[in-house]
């Protein structure tokens, strides 16, 4: 280091300066939550005078794409943007599914580097409303005249907490019963799914015959925001259910009956197996006869199938069964400016809009979220070349029934009624031991993470 | 003749040196210390400043970006927060002790003692094998050095989805291999412990190259003349190895004994993307469950007391290998 003439004022103010910037850095760099005794109340902010706001001329958008639909996501936002070219909509993919984009939407949610219009799925968007991250719908869709009132009512009230709404039904699905109607017919059975999960049983000695030796008359996948989803059909089947409200009914008869059922399918009666990664993926080759897969898989499983594929209602249990819907919306960040705010709303009135949404379904297999457009002319023609496309909307009107409140509404328990159903089907555990497990875990959930925000 | 005995005695704390040992290295000058009292405090007040404004940008961004998200880390441990909330609530050390007495603590940290000491293990004697191999005079050495390194700068996430195809019971490449010799596929996506197995497996395939290419390197360092004297005095290869070339090898062995316990330690991206540390948390290391907590159940406040105790058992296991390990190292 060579020693040049000293001028020390200006070295003590270049280290001073230096130090300074540090310390400002480390200060302003700082966040975090603030620490109250109480978490703040969801206090509506206030009311926006949205007829006094303009667009804003760019708006961004993170998807994971649901039912690989970039290019159908792409195409909504060119037909957008030909209609306003005033406003330029900007495509992330900020996830490979609902709950990677959910991560990077939490961990987002203290800085600027947020979205204008974010996917929310059914285990997710409550969470962003606990979290004040999200705003309601309601007030900017009666101003653009987005006829509300035309989603499939079962659909947005999936979205509404305390008289508002939160979220717009954008890729929405239920689980559908998938069959492979060649083995059907092989086998000399009628065409169409069980009415029940005992007539699967009854049919399975004839099916066994015709399925390859490593396969199964049924087959199912376990995973987060997956096993817990299709368990309600099972569980309703026996007339238990996950929680009443807010209360959890793991313990009750009916559930644990439930949790038999499920151990029964795949352990007792061998009817079932589990399929290593994919179950549609073994249906679509061939190596199970039937499976359970979400409307979002359709329009993939008729492309990859080299037979004919058939969908049909879940089946129902003694007592029942029904559908749990699911899917996701989509919905606007709370800390965005008005002018993105109203840009964003008017983007995701014109992609669920009637002529959209039957779009999306067509290339998707999700339901179209708007009753008009179930009876729009493109639909009835879809549904005339590929029946199978019906089912779901069928199935929604005629068994569809709301998800128990603590999947959906408790974070992490999800993910941990999945734990349990795999415990009873990959491992043969008792029923009633793999709910009790779990129980704990999700109390504690439920009074950290959602009591006081209520 | 030199022995390693005599050898270990003499030793500096220098990086292994290309040439061969002297005897005893001469004492390195000190001119600081010995001029110490002459220099005059301005000088040195000068120098320090100097040096404070040099070093300057770099702590400055250590501080920003490492010991300031560390700290709030001991803060948010603190903390009840589900990371998308603007408010918190202060639990005390409440984290901490739920932590130590969860019923899922015992299988995460055994499931960390086993991937650990497996996957460093493992690399450990996989790369040395394949390092003596490669240190032979062998036609392709050069293609089969960079093979054998290739897998250590893949992305772990494309890694991890290869390999998954490559181990599905039901069609990949790995039943198909088990079923040549009669054997047939474990169930690697569901059944314990083959999952763990499976994700140890891909660990050590991405990382033997690397663990290889640093012993190769300590290998050429070692003295020619050396082994030449022991062959000469009659000694075994394998001898040679266990007596000369071992203990010489000890600083590598101590860098990446140290290098690969971290790195093992918070290794994330094969796990997630081979089975999210599933089926029933089997593959679910301290590492992951930090994740775990934090993204999927929304618990960031005790995911960050979780990543203290990691952070705890990082600090006291390097210290431990710094303070004993390095007794027992040779430098040639």
């Amino acid at each position: 280091m060579s020693h040049r003439p000293a001028r020390r004022p200006r070295r003590h103010l270049a280290v001073a300066s230096a130090l300074a910037a540090v310390a400002a850095l480390t200060a302003t760099a700082c966040s975090g939550p603030s620490v109250g005794s109480t978490p703040a109340a969801a206090d509506d902010a206030e009311a926006i005078d949205w007829s006094q706001v303009e667009p804003a001329s760019e708006i961004t958008w993170w998807s994971n794409h649901p039912g690989q639909s970039k290019a159908v996501e792409e195409e909504l936002i060119a037909r957008f943007e030909a209609e306003h070219p005033e406003i330029s909509v900007k495509l992330v993919t900020a996830g490979a599914n609902y709950d990677e984009v959910a991560q990077r939407f939490q961990a987002a949610s203290q800085t600027s580097d947020l979205p204008d219009l974010v996917i929310a799925s059914d285990v997710w968007w409550f969470r962003y409303h606990l979290n004040d991250q999200i705003m309601p719908l309601d007030d900017v869709f009666e101003h653009l005249d987005a006829e509300a009132d035309d989603f499939q009512p079962a659909l947005y009230a999936d979205y509404e907490y305390e008289g508002q709404h939160w979220a717009a039904p954008y890729a929405r699905s239920t689980p559908l019963f998938y069959y492979n109607k060649d083995l059907w017919a092989a086998a000399g059975l009628p065409d169409r799914g069980p009415e029940t999960w005992d007539e699967l049983q009854e049919w399975d000695a004839s099916l066994r015959q015709h399925v390859p030796a490593n396969g199964s008359t049924f087959g199912l996948s376990t995973g987060p925001s997956w096993g817990a989803w299709w368990f309600e059909n099972m569980i309703w089947g026996q007339g238990g259910e996950y929680s009443d409200g807010f209360d959890l009914t793991l313990d009750s008869d009916e559930s644990v009956a439930g949790g038999q059922f499920l151990h029964d399918l795949f352990h007792a009666s061998g009817v079932a197996s589990l399929s290593a990664d994919d179950a549609m993926a073994d249906f679509a080759s061939g190596l199970i006869a039937s499976t359970i897969g979400s409307t979002g898989s359709l329009k993939g499983a008729l492309d990859a199938a080299s037979f004919e594929v058939g969908t049909a209602y879940l089946p129902d249990g003694p007592a029942g069964g029904g559908t749990p819907t699911g899917g996701t919306g989509l919905a606007i960040p709370s800390s965005r400016t008005p002018e993105q705010k109203l840009a964003a709303a008017m983007f995701l009135q014109f992609i669920t809009n009637t002529e959209n949404t039957a779009y999306f379904s067509q290339s998707t297999g999700y339901m179209p979220v708007r009753t008009s457009a179930v009876e729009s002319d493109a639909m009835k023609e879809t549904y005339a070349q590929t029946p199978q496309f019906r089912t779901a909307v069928d199935q929604l009107a005629d068994k569809a029934r709301p998800q128990d409140y603590v999947r959906v509404f408790v974070p992490g328990a999800d993910a941990l009624l999945n734990q349990a159903i795999e415990q009873i089907v990959i491992e043969g555990a008792d029923p009633r031991t793999a709910f009790e497990a779990i129980t704990p875990q999700i109390e504690t959930a439920y009074k950290e993470n959602v009591e006081p925000y209520l | 003749m030199t022995t390693a005995n005599t050898l270990s005695a003499s030793g500096a704390p220098t990086p292994p040196a290309p040439l061969p040992a002297r005897a005893a290295p001469p004492p390195r000058p000190q001119p600081q210390r010995a001029s110490r009292g002459r220099l005059s405090t301005r000088r040195r007040r000068s120098a320090l400043l100097w040096a404070l404004l040099l070093a300057g940008p770099n702590v400055a961004l250590l501080l920003v970006f490492v010991y300031r998200p560390l700290l709030e880390s001991f803060y948010l441990s603190t903390l009840q927060w589900n990371l998308g909330s603007p408010t918190a609530r202060s639990v005390g050390l409440g984290n901490y002790v739920e932590w130590f007495t969860a019923p899922s603590t015992p299988t995460v940290v055994t499931t960390t003692a086993v991937f650990t000491v497996a996957t460093v293990g493992g690399a450990m004697v996989l790369g040395l094998g394949l390092a003596l191999l490669l240190d032979r005079k062998l036609v392709g050495r050069g293609l089969a050095r960079t093979v054998a390194f290739a897998p250590y700068v893949l992305s772990g996430f494309a890694v991890g989805i290869l390999w998954l195809f490559m181990f599905d019971p039901r069609y990949g490449l790995v039943q198909e291999l088990l079923g040549l010799v009669g054997a047939d596929s474990p169930q690697w996506y569901t059944q314990r412990p083959w999952p763990l197995v499976m994700v140890i497996v891909v660990y050590l395939w991405k990382n033997v190259g690397y663990v290889a290419l640093i012993y190769l390197a300590g290998l050429q360092s070692v003295p020619r003349d050396l082994k030449d004297a022991a062959a000469l005095d009659g000694a075994s290869s394998a001898r040679t190895l266990r007596s000369i070339v071992l203990p010489l090898l000890t600083p590598t062995t101590f860098f990446l004994l140290v290098t690969m316990l971290l790195a093992s330690l918070q290794s994330f991206d094969i796990i997630k993307a081979m089975t999210s540390g599933g089926p029933l948390g089997s593959t679910t290391t301290l590492m992951y469950s930090i994740y775990q907590e934090s993204f999927v159940n929304g618990r960031a406040g005790y995911a960050s007391a979780v990543a203290t105790v990691l952070f705890l058992v990082l600090l006291v296991v390097t210290a431990v290998q710094m303070r004993f390990v390095q007794r027992k190292v040779h430098y040639a």
